[in-house]
């Protein structure tokens, strides 16, 4: 009896966790709040150990720290620089960026993209900044004004002969675990892309695009949907050989998202921002990363 | 002085009774011999004796100090520390000797006296020493048990029980794990011990052996003592177990 | 990026990666004997929940494990969990490997002949001297090779500590291939640890042969 009891309450607790991780329920939410004054009196303790989340942001003198969650494999807009070793790329320039304006010091947290949620949610980043789609998740975030316009796109070996969207049909089409372009592909909604993806002999999941390059290259797959701006990056560093299809599978947003309710965090990122744009910043760290033609910051 | 006495000892392995109310008193200097078939219980008895295993009815001391004593009929054990001490009293020769087989024969015999006793080291390893040329087996301190043959390791056993100076030394069938042309030099080693009148009690099953150095014999047989004497009236007992237990041998 | 670059890059991962390595197996080896002890103890209570503990650990993704230890205290008593994630993952990782040392230990002490608990209580060895002195080198011994298994493994599972976001080497060696849009990391990151597992198994292999001295 007492072994059962046991079983089951560590079960009930480790289920607890990853439920708890997956959903932004009402449990998740909840929790979150607790979780927000646990770390306000951790403030008013160590100001070495403040969270930018927290109500003492600009007012405090110590350096208050922004932790910036990101997806170090996601070229342009995060990923390792090959000359440094730094983490960089456009979004997390723009982040230092604003930081920059308000004295807080930047934290590049890169982490693992599938538990993005659990990762916001429990406080250890302060907001996912890195190339984030806005559609179909506008309920599960509180998301700053949208700075990039993307669409998902398929990307093609050039010696296909694959031209339009039809004719993927009895394909192979590969697509990034957890993607924006999963979801589209997968969402039955209007909008959404299920019905083209019914038509692929197989939708392959990968964990990153160099594997699905890799078997791009190879053969195994004919076709793999991704973000514009990625799919632009990786045919400038790869070469020759492959081409974006001209129709794209939608058009999407790219904001940057914070923990649900967290809007004073997300103004000031905001106001920001706006301040990047009036003073140039934005469009220069655009034009850097060569995605002028896809920004869509407006001005207020 | 009596330095072994259990009384009325009883022990049952779940529903077998492998001993049945068994007596036995060594005085000391003596040599007493116990034989009999296999599963005769002589080898619990001996286990009994060195708190190995709880008997289940019976008493047993040693030089008059009580370590188990017969309470509403049932054995009652002395608390750990006074058994400890009535421990010191004894030393065991098991049939496979159980040395200790990562230490080299020097530290075997050195290491509960130096670490238990709590003894000098000098003093320790000189009585060492004098116990191995004693056993013929100068010359093999920094050996390693598995370098030596089964009669070298059990004298080497043997030393190592009489470095902490028992009372009283138990020998489990000494011989049971031997090569027979082995068995001979760790007889003698018994027997020159008898010669100095150490106390001890033998489990063996070498008849010509026991009935040479024995001061008494017990023979055991079913969980009992059928016939107990000196070598004389053992071996000449008209017991007809006891005949038949012997005939057994001479015919091998 | 040449590379030297890469490795220099992938040197900073190695030395994460050595450090989970190293800790966790200073927490881990002591610990799973602890945890044999509980699984053999006469307490029947301590006995079963140790046997649980062993049972969710090796039964259940480390993985899994890491974010339950590194969420957990956020997600069930809402603690803030800022600076915990390297600690987190030394916890996890030394409570899943003392589960397994545990079951090593307990098959080495348990494969020790009764002879040898009974030769050394003849001669008045108390309990702890019986175990450090008689018994517990001699189930060294006779655990190294299976414990050898276990530290390779560990080697290579060091990878896992990314599932909660700590960029040890294998972590940036996938980031430098996206950026890079390159294998050559990989390459790298392979070489490394087989030179790191050659390397365990020879020191291994060299305490075995201290321990050859006897059979």
């Amino acid at each position: 009896m007492k072994k059962k009891l046991i079983c089951g309450m560590m079960t009930a607790a480790m289920t607890a966790v990853l439920l708890a991780g997956c959903g932004n329920d009402a449990s998740g939410t909840s929790a979150s709040s607790g979780a927000s004054a646990a770390s306000d009196t951790t403030v008013s303790e160590s100001a070495s150990d403040v969270s930018a989340s927290s109500e003492t942001v600009g007012d405090s003198a110590e350096p208050v720290t922004f932790t910036v969650g990101f997806d170090a494999e996601y070229p342009p807009y995060g990923y390792m620089d090959e000359d440094t070793g730094e983490y960089t790329g456009f979004d997390l320039e723009l982040a230092e960026a604003v930081c920059d304006l308000y004295g807080w010091q930047l934290v590049k947290t890169p982490i693992n993209w599938d538990s993005k949620d659990m990762e916001l949610n429990s406080g250890s980043i302060d907001c996912i900044w890195n190339g984030f789609t806005i559609n179909g998740r506008e309920d599960d975030y509180t998301w700053s004004d949208p700075y990039v316009d993307n669409s998902q796109v398929m990307v093609v070996s050039e010696s296909s002969g694959i031209n339009t969207l039809s004719d993927l049909a009895g394909k192979n089409v590969g697509v990034q675990a957890a993607s924006a372009a999963l979801e589209l592909l997968q969402s039955e909604e209007e909008g959404g892309q299920k019905a083209l993806a019914d038509t692929f002999a197989v939708l392959q999941q990968f964990p990153d695009y160099n594997n699905a390059f890799v078997e791009l290259q190879a053969g195994s797959i004919d076709a793999v949907a991704m973000d514009i701006g990625v799919a632009k990056y990786q045919l400038k560093t790869r070469g020759e050989g492959f081409k974006i299809l001209d129709e794209s599978l939608n058009s999407e947003q790219y904001a940057i998202g914070f923990k649900k309710g967290n809007t004073e965090l997300c103004e000031k990122v905001n106001e920001g921002l706006q301040q990047l744009l009036a003073d140039g910043t934005f469009e220069e760290l655009a034009e850097k990363y060569e995605i002028a033609d896809m920004v869509c910051l407006e001005a207020k | 002085m009596i330095y072994l006495e259990m009384n009325h000892v009883k022990k049952n392995f779940d529903d077998l009774e492998v001993l049945k109310d068994i007596s036995l008193t060594v005085e000391e200097g003596e040599v007493v011999s116990i034989i009999g078939p296999s599963g005769s219980g002589k080898s619990t008895l001996l286990r009994c004796a060195t708190l190995l295993e709880t008997m289940d009815c019976g008493d047993l001391s040693y030089l008059g100090k009580k370590a188990v004593t017969m309470e509403n009929g049932h054995s009652v054990y002395e608390k750990p520390a006074v058994l400890g001490k009535i421990r010191e009293n004894f030393g065991l020769v098991f049939q496979n000797y159980n040395l200790f087989p990562h230490y080299n024969v020097m530290r075997n015999l050195c290491d509960a006296p130096i670490h238990v006793q709590k003894r000098q080291r000098d003093e320790v390893e000189q009585q060492a020493k004098e116990l191995l040329y004693k056993m013929g087996l100068t010359g093999k301190e920094k050996a390693y048990p598995c370098q030596l043959s089964g009669g070298q390791c059990q004298r080497v056993a043997i030393a190592r029980a009489l470095m902490l100076n028992p009372k009283v030394l138990f020998f489990d069938e000494p011989t049971s794990a031997l090569d027979p042309e082995l068995t001979g030099e760790v007889l003698k080693v018994i027997r020159s011990l008898a010669e100095m009148h150490m106390t001890m009690v033998i489990v063996t099953h070498e008849m010509a052996f026991a009935r040479e150095i024995s001061d008494r014999i017990l023979f055991m047989d079913q969980g009992v003592v059928v016939v107990e004497g000196t070598p004389k009236e053992v071996f000449s007992s008209e017991n007809n177990r006891m005949k038949g237990f012997l005939g057994k041998f001479r015919d091998k | 990026m040449r590379f030297s670059l890469i490795l220099s890059q992938l040197g900073q991962g190695m030395g994460r990666t050595v450090t989970i390595f190293l800790l966790t197996l200073i927490f881990s080896l002591p610990l799973g004997l602890l945890v044999a002890f509980g699984r053999m103890s006469k307490n029947r209570i301590i006995s079963r929940l140790t046997k649980i503990y062993i049972s969710i650990m090796r039964g259940t993704p480390l993985m899994l494990q890491l974010m339950v230890v590194y969420f957990g205290p956020f997600y069930l008593f809402g603690l803030n969990i800022g600076n915990w994630r390297f600690p987190a993952i030394i916890v996890g990782f030394s409570l899943n490997y003392a589960a397994y040392f545990a079951e090593i230990y307990r098959s080495g002490i348990e494969s020790m002949p009764v002879g040898q608990y009974e030769a050394a209580r003849l001669l008045g060895y108390s309990k702890m001297q019986t175990f450090f002195r008689i018994i517990l080198p001699q189930v060294i011994k006779r655990i190294l090779p299976a414990v050898t298994n276990e530290i390779i493994t560990l080697v290579k599972d060091t990878s896992l500590a990314f599932s909660i976001a700590y960029a040890e080497m294998f972590t940036i060696a996938k980031q430098i291939a996206a950026a890079q849009t390159t294998m050559i990391p990989f390459v790298a990151a392979a070489v490394f640890y087989y030179v790191f597992n050659v390397l365990v198994a020879w020191i291994m292999e060299r305490i075995e042969k201290k321990f050859a001295y006897y059979r």
